[in-house]
């Protein structure tokens, strides 16, 4: 396996597509599975280039639709190579029968998306959707907000994902156009950094037929618990190795995240936002701007939805008197008639002494961008049932509403 | 506070790295002067439109840009055509706030031109620069491989010459910092790979002084 050039830490500007690439040209891939698909195509048109230019010694496989693209990744993965795919939108959708395989083989995969609106309509803007429909399938699965986040999620997902305790495929998502085509200034490291972080990656049983182990093989009823409760136990043990990833990331890069919930002016807040994704870059000017007019308001934005930081959301979002959720994404008929995050952050403060009042925003949903009027109307409401002590809507339509 | 919104209208594929050229270097200028600065494509305009109007966006500003994740620019402040014909095809004018500048490759005259133009009494100026001409610009077909297009798509702004404006670019480019003042002039010149045609249309600009506005 040829080693990548040796690199020295330098800052560019590139947009998050592109910063998706550089991460799985840093953590030196050895197989690429690809097919295009708006927004997320730049990743994989940048890799391409990247190997043709002889930056990066990958297989770079060119799959005839998404359904190949996973399989490609799940058998590469099995041999043991570290492997790179993508998608966007109705993409991830057509992949969807190889999720629960190739987590279920512990093979871990690791997967960028770029989100895209589900058809219909057909639509480029980013709605999370599409990630979010496979969250139950066994997959790490976390959103960044800007570029150099998207770069270094993908570093320590890997990270994450191959740790021998955990062995979980990831799913590295960031929306559409808001981080995929905005640029912004993107710090890529030094080779001996990631080199330190990220070791060479090494499944236990690789299909070798010098070694014959079967994979995912036909198994009788009885079997079934054991083998679900072993991949239930590797997603509920993955919660440190995330920890301790996030914090040796730290240590060698210089920057630090919050695994699960990143705070924003939360200190003395009584109503805050809960999102993931990029809508938090406009939700803090607005609230900075809220905050000139006195207003207590605060943002806590979902970094890891999978697995699900149920008590750190159930500690940190009881603190408030209204946590307002921002969807960006279609839970049609669910708890909330609206998104499905809401019942998440619901589940997580079932068992909370102080529950605050929980409101639904659907919020940019067609990738629309979410401007600061609306970030000002949407805490409004949520004044308004402080203000009450009570919810007179649950879910609210940014937009349709006075 | 001083926020100026710059769109570029140019042809899809054929034309789109002139387009990127422009915004990307004045983003890239403005940064250098200690603004805040983006450029970006259109998102809906960027899969494969072979020679349909496309759109490039460039945002200066001496404060933090809060819009930063907006798709489209709703007020821009100058207007650039990349291609001349393109001045009677739609209102690439909507949305300019009073005091605009329309800046046009074309070998025809601004008193020519300006009948047009929609709307140009928002315009306090219409530039026009024969900008295929001093670029020695022969025919973009047959350039293609020399400018180093990605022919098939533009999705992720693919090209192979990494150089800034060796082409029809560099003019424009001239006369918009020219007419505007956008950015110094002094920061940008030297990422311009055609240099000549960069000085060559600093001489060669009709300007058609039209309606300031006060300041």
């Amino acid at each position: 396996m040829a080693m990548l050039a040796e690199q020295k830490k330098r800052t560019v500007r590139i947009n998050g597509c592109v910063a998706s690439a550089q991460a799985a040209k840093y953590a030196d891939v050895d197989v690429i599975a690809a097919y295009p698909i708006r927004p997320y195509t730049a990743t994989m048109m940048a890799l391409a280039q990247m190997v043709a230019n002889g930056e990066l010694d990958a297989e770079y496989i060119v799959a005839d639709s998404e359904h190949s693209q996973l399989s490609i990744a799940h058998g590469a993965a099995s041999s043991g190579a570290r492997v790179f795919t993508g998608s966007s939108g109705v993409g991830v959708q057509f992949a969807y029968e190889l999720y629960s395989p190739i987590s279920g083989s512990r093979m871990p995969v690791q997967m960028m998306i770029a989100d895209r609106t589900l058809d219909p309509p057909g639509d480029f803007g980013s709605e999370h959707t599409d990630a979010l429909s496979t969250r139950d399938m066994g997959w790490i699965m976390g959103w960044s907000c800007d570029a150099q986040e998207a770069f270094d999620n993908h570093l320590i997902a890997y990270r994450i994902g191959e740790d021998p305790r955990v062995l979980l495929p990831q799913m590295v998502c960031q929306d559409g156009f808001f981080v995929s085509h905005i640029t912004g200034d993107v710090e890529l490291p030094d080779t001996g950094q990631v080199n330190e972080f990220l070791p060479p990656y090494k499944h236990p049983y690789p299909l070798d037929p010098r070694h014959p182990v079967s994979h995912g093989p036909q198994i009788m009823p009885e079997q079934g618990p054991p083998l679900q409760l072993e991949r239930a136990r590797a997603m509920e043990e993955s919660m440190a190795v995330i920890e301790q990833a996030h914090d040796e990331f730290a240590k060698i890069f210089g920057r630090r995240y919050d695994p699960w919930v990143e705070e924003f002016m939360t200190d003395d807040a009584e109503v805050v936002f809960f999102l993931q994704g990029a809508h938090a870059v406009t939700a803090r000017f607005a609230i900075q701007h809220m905050r000139d007019r006195g207003l207590k308001v605060g943002m806590a934005r979902l970094r890891t939805i999978r697995p699900y930081p149920t008590d750190r959301v159930k500690e940190v979002l009881s603190k408030f008197k209204v946590v307002g959720v921002i969807e960006t994404n279609m839970g049609l008929g669910s708890v909330s008639s609206g998104g499905s995050l809401y019942a998440e952050v619901c589940a997580a403060l079932y068992e909370s002494q102080k529950r605050p009042l929980v409101l639904s925003f659907m919020a940019g949903m067609g990738g629309e961008a979410i401007v600061l009027k609306e970030f000002y109307w949407m805490t409004e409401k949520m004044l308004d049932a402080q203000r009450r002590g009570k919810i007179e809507k649950r879910t609210h339509w940014v937009g349709f509403e006075e | 506070m001083s926020y100026t919104e710059l769109t570029v209208w140019t042809r899809g594929i054929i034309m789109d790295k002139e387009g990127r050229d422009i915004v990307n270097s004045i983003s890239a200028s403005a940064r250098i002067e200690g603004k805040y600065a983006q450029a970006m494509e259109n998102y809906v305009d960027n899969p494969d439109r072979t020679n349909c109007p496309t759109r490039k966006y460039c945002r200066v500003s001496d404060q933090v840009l809060e819009n930063e994740l907006t798709y489209e620019n709703e007020h821009p402040n100058i207007v650039v055509l990349v291609e001349g014909t393109m001045v009677k095809g739609w209102d690439y004018m909507r949305g300019m706030p009073p005091g605009g500048t329309l800046v046009i490759n074309t070998h025809y005259t601004p008193d020519y031109m300006i009948r047009f133009v929609p709307g140009a009494e928002r315009l306090a100026q219409l530039v026009c620069v024969d900008a295929a001409k001093i670029a020695d610009h022969k025919w973009l077909y047959y350039r293609l491989g020399e400018l180093g297009l990605d022919r098939l798509s533009t999705e992720g702004a693919a090209e192979r010459n990494k150089s800034i404006a060796p082409d029809i670019a560099a003019p424009l480019i001239a006369a918009v910092v020219q007419t505007t003042g956008i950015v110094k002039m002094k920061t940008i010149e030297p990422m311009i790979a055609n240099k000549h045609a960069f000085q060559v249309a600093l001489n060669e600009l009709h300007i058609m002084p039209l309606n300031p506005v006060a300041v």
